[in-house]
């Protein structure tokens, strides 16, 4: 063993590059990887919640920005009804912060922190999820005010929130009761706020809407007595304006059915009967939506790991042979005194391997460092992009001995084949 | 009589160049070595001498003839298999550049000894017996850069020694060596000879060192054409 690393050492510059040839593929792999790895558990929380439930959205309307149509009440009771159905919970979500009015395309990297309205009242529950691990106080439900809010990790530490504390969101005062456990993906940046609370936050953003309630407000203030007294046009747009309500405004509604029921064949009967006025996102579709998304995730992965194959691999194999050509009468003397061939095979696949290793060791510790260092600069915008698994660091390093073995297979053979006589006339 | 350890009849060697060219390095050699025999391989450069000593090694294999060792009879040993006699039943020394340059002496002693099949404490045991004898002592942990032409050839006898073989053989152990030092070596491997009753045989170009061999088998052109005994 010794001696392998003696033989390492006889040509220093040469196996200190590369090492660092094999560093650097295996660093490339090791942040790729770990990027990818947070991506692929993040798009992996995300699809369990997903395909735990059946989302609707009103049609013209697309799901991404939402705010275009509204789901009435009456649609979403209607749907209550369909066979196989067991509860619908309508719903708004939108951004905790109101837009910068002097940078309003502002972006930034990670979830931007979300209101999501939450029912207490409501027994709709997603069949993957069905509550969120607290790391402190509660989540909101039936028993809360409606002010009350449960926050993610990712919110509480950027706004420096706790349990207890009272906070302003979009002009109002919350009481914050619960964070949550880290989920590493969308609840970390999730304020869950009463339904009710959160409508009306929506249509208080909502300039259209905003007209309709006041208006409807106006309206409510005109009795019946008066309304017959004025001309008939005008009452028909007083009626109008008064039948507008809160409630009907959701931008989706997360739909479970009932145990023991196929989920796709739920989706297909809203879609049958309900297809002209919303849009149904069915479990599987989603699923598989996701899964390709997660595929190209692997695929990044499998690439940066073939770039550091192909890097590592090359620049072993060549320093290798070089190492055999060079040490062809020592090679010849061991056979002599009566080295098996598969003793120089072992002894040359070996130093290969441990070169391997140790550009996959260092490689590894620096992509860790690295990402590290990335990771906690950007955990304070709560936007963590490198999962540094244990078991995933040590396939790299694992992975890189094998990179070194199998490239130093073809010299090592060489080596173990090389004609004793004519290594020893060779002076 | 000694028992004969070594025996090769009829043994012919060809290296093909090309087609046409055929180079015939040994062409019907018979030879015996008996057990403490000390033998000298003598003749002009190119008569076959290394070849013959490849061949009685097992390090190349004859086109045709018969190779017996300790009463085995090896001609049709495969080439695979040869490295397990070659570990215990023969010792080589080389001319130069013998020793593996990242090993120290001891370690270079201990590597033969550990292809042969001796135990840890055995071949340390025996290691450090015979650099001691070669008086090598003081110069156990030294790697081969750190040794003189003499020494370095004292760890491959020690070396060549540790596996207690059959015979030992040695290509122009001498041609990198100054007159004395080379006087020096072969009086070793005289006590060597006569303390431990080891069978050498030494190829040389040099007449001083074949002087102190008591048999001498001289060769040319692949054949041997004299092999007497001295005294
Ligand atoms: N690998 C080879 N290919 C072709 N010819 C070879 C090869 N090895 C040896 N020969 C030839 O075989 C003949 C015998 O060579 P060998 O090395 O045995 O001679 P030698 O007696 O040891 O010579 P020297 O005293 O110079 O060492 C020579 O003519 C040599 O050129
Ligand atoms: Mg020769």
């Amino acid at each position: 063993m010794l001696e392998i690393l003696r033989n390492m050492w006889r040509r220093k510059f040469r196996t200190i590059l590369t090492i660092f040839g094999i560093v650097i593929g295996i660093f490339a792999f090791t942040v790729m990887g770990s990027m990818a790895l947070k991506l692929n558990k993040m798009i992996d929380g995300g699809k369990r919640y997903i395909t735990g439930q059946i989302t609707i959205s009103p049609k013209g309307a697309d799901y991404m920005s939402g705010t275009t149509g509204m789901l009435p009440v009456d649609l979403l009771n209607k749907i209550k009804d369909v066979e196989g159905v067991e509860a619908v919970e309508g719903g708004v979500s939108l951004a905790v912060d109101e837009p910068d009015p002097d940078n309003p395309t502002a972006m930034s990297f990670g979830e931007p922190a979300t209101i999501y309205s939450f029912d207490p009242n409501s027994n709709f529950k997603n069949k993957n999820w069905q509550t969120m691990d607290m790391k402190e106080g509660k989540l909101i439900d039936k028993s809360s005010a409606e002010d009350d809010i449960s926050i993610g990790i990712n919110i509480a530490m950027d706004k420096k929130w706790s349990v207890g504390d009272t906070v302003a969101i979009r002009g109002r005062e919350f009481h914050v009761v619960g964070i949550f456990e880290k989920t590493m993906t969308g609840p970390d940046g999730y304020v869950f706020m009463n339904t009710n609370v959160a409508r009306e936050l929506f249509v208080g953003q909502n300039p259209f809407l905003k007209s309709l309630k006041d208006k409807s407000n106006e309206a409510a203030k005109i009795s019946e007595k008066e309304l017959a007294k004025l001309p008939v046009a005008t009452r028909q747009q007083i009626v109008e304006a008064k039948s507008f309500k809160v409630e009907d405004v959701s931008t989706t509604a997360s739909i479970s059915w009932e145990d023991g029921v196929d989920p796709e064949v739920v989706v297909k009967r809203i879609k049958d009967e309900y297809k002209n006025d919303v849009i149904v996102y069915s479990p599987k579709e989603m699923g598989e939506l996701i899964d390709k998304a997660s595929a190209t995730m692997n695929a990044v992965i499998l690439g940066s790991a073939l770039l550091a194959l192909i890097v590592g691999l090359f620049s072993i194999v060549n320093t290798m042979l070089m190492s055999v050509s060079e040490r062809t009468r020592e090679i010849g003397i061991k056979k002599a005194i009566g080295a098996s061939p598969r003793t120089i095979a072992i002894e040359y696949t070996l130093e290969a391997g441990v070169m391997g290793l140790v550009g996959g060791a260092i490689g590894m510790g620096v992509g860790v460092l690295v990402a590290n260092i990335i990771n906690n600069k950007m955990a304070s915008k709560g936007a963590e992009i490198f999962l540094l698994e244990p078991s995933f660091l040590i396939i790299v390093v694992i992975f890189s001995f094998i990179i070194g073995i199998v490239a130093g297979f073809l010299p090592a053979i060489r080596a173990s084949k090389l004609n004793v006589v004519d290594a020893i006339r060779e002076l | 009589m000694n028992k004969i350890v070594f025996e090769a009849k009829n043994i012919h060697k060809s290296y093909r160049m090309s087609k046409r060219n055929i180079v015939q390095a040994l062409s019907g050699v018979d030879i015996e070595v008996r057990q403490g025999d000390f033998v000298a391989i003598v003749g002009p450069s190119g008569c076959g001498k290394s070849t013959l000593m490849h061949i009685l090694g097992l390090l190349d294999r004859p086109d045709e003839g018969i190779l017996k060792i300790d009463g085995q009879d090896l001609s049709h040993l495969k080439e695979k298999k040869a490295y397990r006699i070659r570990a215990k039943k023969i010792g080589f020394i080389f001319q130069g550049f013998n020793l593996i340059p990242t090993l120290t002496a001891f370690e270079n002693v201990l590597l033969a000894g550990k292809y042969g099949g001796m135990k840890l404490i055995d071949r340390k045991e025996r290691a450090t017996e015979l650099l001691a004898i070669l008086g090598l002592e003081d110069r156990m942990h030294h790697k081969p850069n750190e040794l003189s032409g003499g020494q370095q050839q004292r760890v491959a006898i020690a070396r060549a020694l540790v596996n207690n073989p059959s015979l030992i053989l040695a290509d122009e152990p001498t041609g990198e060596l100054d007159s004395k030092t080379s006087l020096e070596i072969m009086s070793i491997l005289k006590k060597l000879n006569k303390d431990e009753n080891k069978t050498f045989m030494i190829v040389t170009h040099n007449l001083e060192v074949a002087k102190e061999c008591r048999r001498i088998v001289k060769m040319e052109d692949g054949r041997i054409v004299a092999d007497s005994m001295r005294k």
